[in-house]
């Protein structure tokens, strides 16, 4: 087999969503010279930036006057319950009104206010409306707009193409190994520098997560494998209310309009946990109250799990028609459910990753030469939990940080030569299973059980004996992967070989983020023991580490960035 | 209709999907697999797909990504129409099927084919490129970022229901032109084409526009309707096509005297929609109604901003395509005359 190998770049970006594309876009304003390439297993504009419907938070103060960076600041500090590093944080909401209004220069089509500026629209744990939009389709808006001035800059491409392995050696990085999916060909891209981009990690628990069939934490496994710790992986937040069959979203609108949750009794359970706000209590609350309905056995049952009922068929047909237009047609497709005649069957999603690659401010991680931006990174701005808007502001940040930081430090570094003995080592690993002696597990099987495992043992409440659990599935699973069968042999556009290689990657980060449930025994934001269930500071105000050793996961510790805002109770 | 409240029945039905499939590296020439599996209420062509690729054969290759609606990357046939996979319920496939119980699966048209239901999306992106499908700001790199362009709700609300596109291709599918000439301009890229035109943040208006008038470009639509009628978010791509055209007779009107000649493409438009709607009257009373009550009075603005006398009145919005003719006879005399005079 004869393998591609690109002449040296100074840049290598992989991933073209809201992170990437930014990065790319700065670095060529930074430095017009150097030779950028950005891979993307999904065409740029596919990227799961474009799910994101409900907007990205500045305080522009065009809604509430009285909006100020600094209290941006502070609900992002409370909102992380006090494990986000408060220099981040500053970084973060300074930049947003900059960067939102060079979106804005740049052709995203926000929507507008009566004086024509950009419109805002209220968020949770926001104290102003500070949430920027595109009615419901901000995220993709975003992503065209990056996408189109991309283009226009010229940027390379090099779309659906699979990166493999991060070539190292000794603590730097020669560059990346890619598969080209249209050929199925190894390609070496040797590099001076390496940008992550590749989102999140949250796909692990499969049809319990809202997320894009390819967020399987590619970069993060990557960089796992290749020696660079990751962040606080055990947070990952919680939707409540996800759709039975696909995990994807009903958005809050629904409750928002009046919709009631209903379990098999017909009882509107939100009255046992909040009983003021009912179906409007915070998204943590509420996930938390249909995952104790189902525990204690009050979940309607199917073939694909317990659920419960989102019942908007009290609000008639005229306000179902007129105010959630999108829902209803999103149930009808999605699910074949029309939520005028009947309830919606629904159950808590896994949503976002917090957790990812340890960076400093700059977007660089441990290993010089090697930069993380987006949902992939953890840096961290969202600490224990990550306030609705934020995210995107996070990856347009510091995507951009992470473009200029690498076009900055490009020069100090030698691209690598990533040998011919090296990418057939890499390629023998790939086609080692597709024969069919000792490999036999089927892909969908591991697949299936380990998003029922961590849904199970690492969700929303957890424990230490179901962690234990949860970590010897997890370790069983990866054991079991070594057998897995790709049977698809074929070289063009092999997705057989594609999810096989994201399993191995969910499987490697799937430990990490069972450890660290594990090894942290409190409660704070996302993350719920059962058995620890209160804040402790003294022990685990910190993040934790996890590295790859020896192929398995090992814990460490590093200290939270404090600043301005000493450690107070997290109430709403 | 009621669901038993204590316990999901889920009702199932055996469905065959019938399979283009096609591996470049092995077949001479594409055929068709099927495959039969019991799929419950509520599932989408997508699942069923995934299904099979990892119950029975997990050698079929497609695409998907977000599994909503959302990335565009699903699109595909479904029973001979262009549509997203994933956003598209089986049973209610079933329901209009012409063969009981059977769905055809091929992959999109009018883009090379790769493998199975993958069709290369690189020709698209190269047309993008090629009619500058993004915004040249007006405001200089330098003053990024200082201050907010103002936009009023009218403006955003021109060009809102085009930023839906999530350039799934199925227009690109469906387009009849295309089918003969892979260098048309294509429905998605006029209808981005027109969001960047009519942005007032934009620079680049005017060459944009003369590339579209070339060659290949929006003169080249037959005014088929397919693309609107195929697409996945019921983007009006016809409004952009037309405002585009209007756009470019504006422009042209103004600055050269060849305006009679795009008048004239203009009217053989409205012939050739004319004999479409002919063809297709039974579904299609709605196009009639709607090219008499657009078409025919741009046509009329047009020929006044050459400064020729008005023609008679020909108004009035009548049924069938036997008055469309009559009018459309009556339009083509005024034409000709102004064709005429010009030459004087
Ligand atoms: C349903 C939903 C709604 C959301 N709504 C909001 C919201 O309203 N506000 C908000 O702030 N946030 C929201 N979020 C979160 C936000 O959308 C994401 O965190 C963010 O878009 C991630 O952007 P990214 O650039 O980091 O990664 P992505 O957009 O996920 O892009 C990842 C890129 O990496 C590439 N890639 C991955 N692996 C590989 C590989 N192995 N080889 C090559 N390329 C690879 C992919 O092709 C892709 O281009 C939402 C998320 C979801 C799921
Ligand atoms: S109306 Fe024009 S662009 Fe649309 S499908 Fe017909 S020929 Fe193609
Ligand atoms: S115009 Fe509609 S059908 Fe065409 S690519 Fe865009 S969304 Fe798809
Ligand atoms: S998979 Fe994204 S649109 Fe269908």
């Amino acid at each position: 087999m004869r393998f591609e190998r690109m002449k040296p770049f100074d840049i290598v970006i992989v991933g073209g969503g809201g992170a990437g594309l930014y990065a790319a876009m700065e670095a060529m304003k930074t430095n017009p010279s150097l030779n950028i390439a950005v891979l993307s297993k999904v065409y740029p504009n596919r990227s799961h930036t474009s799910a994101a419907q409900g907007g990205a938070n500045a305080a522009l103060g065009n809604k509430a006057k009285d909006d100020t960076v600094e209290m941006h600041i502070f609900d992002t500090i409370k909102g992380s319950d006090y494990l986000a590093d408060q220099d981040a944080v500053d970084v973060l909401c300074s930049e947003a009104p900059k960067i939102i209004r060079e979106l804005e220069n740049m052709g995203t089509p926000w929507s507008r206010m009566d004086d024509n500026t950009i419109a805002q629209r209220p968020f949770g744990g926001a104290g102003r409306p500070r949430c920027c939009y595109c009615a419901d389709k901000t995220g993709h808006t975003i992503l065209q707009t990056l996408y189109e001035q991309c283009l226009k800059k010229g940027v390379i491409f090099f779309n659906e193409y699979f990166a493999l392995n991060l070539s190292v050696k000794g603590s730097r990085s020669r560059g990346l190994v890619a598969i080209n999916m249209k050929t199925g060909r190894l390609e070496a891209f040797p590099a001076r520098t390496v940008i992550f981009a590749t989102g999140g990690y949250a796909k692990m628990y499969w049809n319990r997560s809202s997320n894009a069939a390819g967020n399987t934490g590619d970069g993060q496994a990557i960089a796992y494998r290749a020696g660079i710790p990751m962040k606080d992986m055990e947070f990952v937040q919680f939707h409540p209310t996800g759709l039975r069959k696909s995990g994807l979203l009903v958005t809050e609108g629904a409750r928002g309009e009046g919709g009631y949750l209903i379990n098999k009794n017909g009882e509107r359970f939100m009255a046992r946990y909040a009983k003021e706000k009912m179906e409007l209590g915070p998204r943590d609350l509420v996930s938390r109250s249909l995952e104790t309905e189902i525990l204690e056995g009050r979940g309607f049952d199917s073939p694909a799990g317990k659920y419960l009922h989102l019942d908007l068929t009290h609000l008639g047909a005229d306000l179902i028609k007129s105010r959630l237009p999108q829902i209803r047609e999103m149930c009808m497709q999605f699910e074949g459910v029309d939520p005028i005649e009947e309830p919606i069957p629904v159950r808590p999603t896994a949503h976002y990753s917090m957790g990812g690659i340890d960076t400093d401010n700059f977007t660089r991680t441990v290993m010089s030469g090697v930069y993380a931006a987006g949902e992939c990174a953890c840096v961290s701005v969202h600490g224990a939990n990550r306030l609705g808007g934020n995210s995107l502001l996070d990856i347009l940040v510091f995507g951009r940080i992470a473009g200029h930081t690498a076009a900055e430090e490009a020069g100090r570094f030698e691209p690598g030569n990533i040998s011919e003995a090296e990418l057939q080592l890499n390629s023998d690993e790939i086609r080692g299973s597709m024969h069919s002696s000792g490999h036999y597990e089927r892909y969908g099987e591991l697949r299936e059980e380990l998003g029922q495992t961590l849904a199970l043992n690492v969700g929303i409440f957890r424990e230490a004996s179901l962690l234990k659990k949860g970590m010897q599935d997890i370790a069983e699973l990866r054991e079991r992967f070594k057998r897995v069968r790709v049977f698809d042999t074929s070289d063009v556009f092999n997705t057989n070989l594609l999810q096989v290689l994201e399993l191995r990657n969910m499987l490697d980060l799937a430990e990490t983020v069972a450890a660290g449930a594990f090894a942290r025994e409190e409660s704070r934001g996302s993350h719920t023991r059962v058995d620890f269930p209160v804040r402790d500071d003294a022990k685990w105000h910190k993040h934790t580490m996890a590295t790859m050793v020896k192929g398995n996961v090992s814990l460490g510790e590093k200290p939270v960035t404090m600043g301005r805002y000493e450690l107070q109770e997290r109430t709403y | 209709m009621t669901v038993p409240i204590d316990q999901h029945i889920e009702q199932k039905q055996d469905v065959t999907f019938r399979i283009f499939r096609f591996n470049p590296q092995v077949d001479s020439k594409p055929y068709f697999d099927d495959y039969t599996i019991p799929v419950e209420r509520g599932i989408t062509v997508l699942r069923s797909l995934n299904y099979i690729k990892e119950h029975i054969d997990a050698s079929i290759s497609f695409r998907a990504f977000c599994q909503a609606g959302i990335c565009g990357s699903c699109g595909m046939r479904i029973n001979g129409l262009s549509q997203l996979a994933c956003t598209t319920q089986v049973w209610e496939v079933l329901a209009k099927s012409r063969e009981p119980g059977l769905i055809r699966v091929e992959p999109l048209r009018n883009l090379p084919l790769i493998k199975d239901l993958i069709v290369d999306m690189d020709p698209l992106v190269d047309k993008m490129k090629h009619y500058s499908n993004w915004i040249d700001s007006t405001m200089p790199e330098s003053s990024m970022g200082k201050k907010e362009f103002l936009i009023s709700e009218e403006e955003f609300l021109r060009y809102d229901k085009a930023t839906d596109c999530i350039l799934c291709a199925s227009c690109v599918s469906e387009c009849s032109i295309l089918r003969a000439n892979k260098e048309y301009v294509s429905p998605a890229v006029l209808l981005k084409s027109y969001r960047m035109n009519v942005d007032t943040r934009d620079a680049l208006h005017g060459q944009r526009l003369a590339e579209l008038v070339k060659d290949h470009g929006v003169w080249d639509c037959t005014h088929c309707y397919r693309c609107q009628e195929t697409c996945v978010k019921s983007i009006p791509i016809m409004d952009a096509i037309h405002g585009i055209r209007e756009d470019a007779i504006e422009l042209r009107g103004l600055k050269d005297t060849s305006g009679s000649k795009h008048a004239e493409a203009f009217m053989s438009d409205i012939e050739k929609k004319g004999k479409l709607v002919e063809a297709t009257l039974p579904i299609r009373t709605n196009g009639v109604f709607w090219t008499i009550q657009n078409l025919l009075p741009m046509a009329v603005k047009m020929i006044m901003k050459h400064r020729t006398p008005p023609p008679p009145p020909l108004v009035k919005p009548a049924k069938g395509i036997k008055v469309f003719r009559e009018l459309f006879r009556e339009m083509t005399e005024h034409v000709k005359q102004d064709h005429k005079s010009h030459k004087k």
